[in-house]
């Protein structure tokens, strides 16, 4: 470990970790653009400067980003040459930009506003005509660039290049010419075009998703966990009027760095504002209110007893998977899950399998029915029906096996891809709830437990998961005093996959990494 | 005064391979090839004292002492021959004329540093001299000097002439490997320095062209010999050029430590038709503007120091009265905007802000508080960016101000008179 002074304060780091990181761990701002804990440091926006303090020689004014902490390291990021060299660089950077903070999507959360009320001069003595550059210029199928915004940190070409595997972006021109482009015809192609949006640290790149859409401080933001793929990145769910308008990537070292994959961020806002959501039950054709759904299917299920193909679905919480087994096991024909084929990944984040939890419903050993023998299973003349929570796997498992009953637990009661198909004709409806709905956990491929918190409120008089199941369960007379004991769910589904000891308040933020589980146990 | 670098200048077209070696030439690089070190071709480098000729004056046998002795893989030594400098032509001359002189000196610099390759990096604008380095290189190896086994030797050498893309930035050394890479011209943060990682990542020496073309002689007649000339801190001849308002611009070879004022006036025939002189400009643009009470200060790196500038490339440039220095250091600033390469904010944005405040001076509109403005900016971007860029811009811009601040108050108010009588202002009442 190196250890070193910043501002009069020691700390230790391990040697290498430059003085923004290090300056970080002592909650000392070091402003910076160019630099991003992600990518190669190049030191040119100049932003970060601090003064290294040698005795008997004058403060030596340097880059941060640059600068690798060494034991006995003496820094200032106070000293008047490099607080006068930071307000030098914010006045460059200001003076030709555009100013149009009231009309851009960035502005509260944009660095270059952030760092001008910390760091700046708070006047202006730019009095030339400014620079006219290319304005919201779509570079791709997410991203609207704005080059008088831009304060060429390179940021996003060097993301594109470094990360994304994808160097679609570049400097063109030179000197105050210099622009951020795409090359001529070749739009960015890139399953992270997304994150550009995140990276910029001010109003260059925006997102067409966003635009407009909201002042950033009016949304309600809350953490979550990304279900677009089994790597369950950590994201950020944000809302306004419980509308989901943005989904931003969180920082999780163990799970997904600093970004995520558009599939997710895109197919989220999609999925957490679906279309033609139900928000009634259907029972036999008639609508009627949830809870009279509910109540039909807690009495099917008791009174068929033992007849009913259950299939669970990998879009649930682990929680809420613990109590379908606990509850559903004893009533069904069998209890299982259809594992998700998989495609092929990005090689990046996105693992190609859109199966968020089906590492819960393996670990809590729910029994895996591949399609073809779940559709044959429910073929059967002893088997009913089929109770499925997830529309589309519902109507795949149907269409082999016609004539079949059907009670679905989903958000839409058809997600069939044709629209001239016939509705999937359930008997009994229940409307379920989005993941960005409940409190609840997920496991990722790797065996990394997190939290995704509730971010919007479901629709009034749904009857969720857990409170539909509790329902079942006290019509069949079930006890579930095993768990009413517990302190809460996640307390018992940490028990029940071996590793005790926490409750969904005490998950750390970056998530609890389970044990591998047992092959034995898997299998 | 004999002469060692400038011999062929006078001629039409360059030196031929069979003319040189009529001439003794080749005969030291085929002695170091064959039988010394490269340890003792440093020493004597080293010994003799020589500086770089490329403007930062920086000693050529320590340079070469930095690269590593004991190598896994290739290393390389670098031309840098993208002579950009306003007024400076003197590795032109080298490269026109004698181009061989460059080569056997390229070939001797490659085997100090143990480099086999040697990547010469040239001016995109300079095809007479690209083409002339061309044919002798040709030349070379159809003889078999250059090829698997240089003078016999068994030891490698090959020179792959590169031509620049026209950006002044690329005569940076780092922005220069990246051009010679593929890479954009810009400037590395260092370190690493190219000792270390430099052309593809490998070990590299990068130096001048006329810093090369020393290196025959010095092998040839000694480090004593070579200490001789010029001054104590830097011996040896310099081509100075001399352009601008006099009667015979060209380039000169003359000790170091010779004055300004013999340049321009013995060997140019002074200031053209007679005119006085306003300023004179003692080596390149980016040394900035001396008034010519200063014509008798020696031209070396430390004497100009003094001065508060530098002897950079030795190109003067003569200003004469009739010239304003405002226009003048507005022709700079908007070379200097033109060719910043962009990549540090301070100096992108300073290099344009600065040239269009110098250009309000010019335009009749300079204010008094413009001065503090243009010191703000030179003071926010000097050390304060990869590379010295800033350095400069600022070298015209800082010595108007500070040499001829009340001339460009004067030809502002002046000018702001001839606008409002274009303008057709009312000026009183």
């Amino acid at each position: 470990m190196a250890e070193l002074t910043i501002d009069g304060r020691k700390v230790e780091v391990p040697p290498g970790t430059n003085l923004i990181e290090a300056a970080r761990k002592l909650a000392i701002e070091i402003p910076y653009y160019c630099y991003h804990p992600a990518l190669a440091p190049v030191g040119s926006c100049r932003m970060c400067q601090v003064e290294i303090l040698d005795a008997g020689k004058p403060p030596r004014v340097t880059i941060a980003c640059r600068t690798e902490a060494t034991n006995g390291l003496n820094v200032s990021t106070t000293g008047k040459d490099c607080v006068a060299a930071r307000a030098a660089t914010l006045e460059f950077l200001l003076a030709n930009h555009p100013l149009d903070c009231p009309i851009c999507d960035k502005a509260g959360e944009c660095d270059l506003q952030n760092f001008t009320y910390r760091h700046g001069n708070g006047v202006g003595r730019f009095s030339e005509p400014k620079r006219d550059k290319l304005k919201h210029e779509p570079i791709g199928d997410h991203i609207l660039l704005d080059q008088e915004r831009c304060i060429l940190c390179t940021r996003c070409v060097r993301f594109m290049g470094e990360y994304a595997k994808s160097p679609s972006l570049v400097v063109a021109g030179r000197g105050d010419r210099n622009v951020i482009a795409i090359f001529p015809g070749e739009p960015i192609h890139s399953n992270y075009e997304g994150n550009l949006a995140d990276i910029c640290p001010v109003g260059a790149l925006t997102l067409k998703e966003f635009r407009f859409k909201s002042r950033v401080w009016d949304l309600d933001t809350e953490e979550s966990v990304c279900t677009g793929c089994d790597r369950n990145c950590s994201i950020l769910l944000e809302t306004k009027r419980n509308r989901l308008l943005r989904v931003r990537p969180r920082v999780n070292l163990a799970v997904n760095g600093h970004f995520m994959c558009d599939k997710g961020r895109f197919g989220l806002l999609e999925a957490y504002n679906p279309q033609g959501r139900e928000e009634l039950g259907f029972v036999k054709g008639a609508r009627v209110p949830a809870a009279q759904a509910a109540a039909a299917l807690a009495s099917t299920l008791t009174a068929e007893r033992g007849k009913w193909l259950v299939i669970l679905s990998a879009r649930l919480t682990a929680e809420e998977l613990l109590l379908a087994k606990s509850v559903l096991a004893p009533l069904a024909r069998q209890l299982a899950y259809v594992p998700t084929s998989a495609t092929d990944g990005d090689g990046i984040l996105y693992t190609g399998r859109a199966a968020a939890n089906e590492e819960a419903l393996e670990r809590l050993g729910i029994a895996p029915l591949a399609e073809e023998a779940a559709t044959k299973l429910l073929a059967e003349p002893a088997t009913s029906g089929l109770l499925a929570f997830d529309a589309t796997l519902a109507a795949r498992l149907l269409a082999g096996a016609k004539g079949k009953r059907l009670a679905l637990v989903d958000v839409v009661r058809d997600r069939a891809a044709d629209a001239a198909a016939a509705p999937l004709a359930a008997e009994i409806f229940v409307p379920g709830t989005l993941a960005s709905e409940k409190d609840g956990t997920f496991i990722n491929f790797d065996g990394v437990l997190q939290r995704a918190r509730r971010a919007q409120r479901w629709p009034q008089g749904t009857v969720a998961e857990t409170a539909l199941l509790q329902e079942i369960a006290a019509a069949a007379k079930q006890e579930l005093t095993a768990f009413a004991r517990k302190p809460d769910l996640t307390f018992a589904l940490l028990e029940a996959l071996g590793q005790p000891g926490a409750t969904l308040a005490q998950i750390p933020e970056d998530g609890l990494r389970l044990a591998p589980a047992l092959e034995a146990a898997k299998a | 005064m004999k002469t060692y670098l400038s011999n062929e200048f006078a001629r039409r077209d360059p030196l031929l391979l069979v003319e040189a070696q009529a001439k003794g030439r080749y005969q030291q690089a085929k002695r170091v090839f064959t039988s010394l070190t490269p340890e003792q071709v440093v020493d004597e480098v080293k010994n003799a004292g020589l500086r770089g000729r490329g403007g930062a004056w920086f000693p050529t046998g320590i340079k070469w002492s930095f690269m590593p002795k004991e190598l896994k893989g290739p290393s390389y030594l670098v031309i840098n021959a993208d002579e950009g400098e306003p007024g400076t032509f003197k590795d032109r001359q080298i490269m026109e004329k004698d181009p061989h002189l460059l080569l056997e000196g390229i070939m001797i610099g490659s085997f100090a540093i143990r480099a086999q390759t040697a990547f010469l990096y040239i001016r995109g604008e300079y095809l007479t001299a690209h083409d002339a380095l061309a044919t002798a290189i040709a030349e070379l190896e159809a003889a078999g000097i250059l090829g698997d086994s240089a003078f016999g030797s068994g030891r490698p050498m090959r020179i792959v002439l590169h031509r620049g893309a026209g950006a002044y930035i690329c005569g940076e050394e780092t922005a220069l490997l990246n051009s010679l890479e593929g890479r954009r011209g810009e400037p590395r943060p260092k370190p690493p320095f190219p000792a270390v990682w430099g052309a593809f990542g490998r070990p590299t020496s990068v130096n001048n062209v006329e810093t090369l073309a020393n290196v025959p002689a010095i092998l040839e007649r000694g480090a004593a010999w070579f200490k001789t000339m010029g001054t104590a801190q830097a011996p040896g001849h310099l081509l100075f050029g001399v352009s601008g308002a006099v009667e015979r611009p060209g380039c000169y070879e003359l000790p170091l430590g010779t004055t300004a004022r013999e340049l321009v006036e013995k060997h140019a025939g002074g200031v053209k038709g007679g005119k006085k002189m306003r300023a004179f400009i003692p080596g390149g643009a980016s040394t900035g503007f001396l008034p010519p009470d200063r014509l008798d200060v020696p031209m070396d790196p430390e004497s100009l120091r003094k001065e508060g500038t530098m002897l950079g490339t030795g190109g003067i440039i003569v200003i004469p009265e009739g010239i304003e220095i405002v226009d003048a250091a507005r022709v700079f600033s908007r070379f200097f905007r033109h060719e910043t390469c962009g990549q540090c904010s301070p100096c992108r944005e300073g290099s344009a802000w600065s040239d269009q405040v110098i250009g309000r001076f010019q335009n009749g509109e300079g204010r008094a508080e413009d001065f503090a403005l243009l010191e703000d900016i030179m003071r926010g971007s000097k050390q304060r960016t990869i590379c010295v860029f800033p350095e400069a811009f600022a070298g015209p811009l800082g010595s108007a101000i500070k040499h001829f601040r009340s001339e460009l108050t004067q030809v502002s108010a002046q000018r702001a008179v001839g606008r409002a009588a274009t303008e057709g202002t009312a000026l009183h009442g």
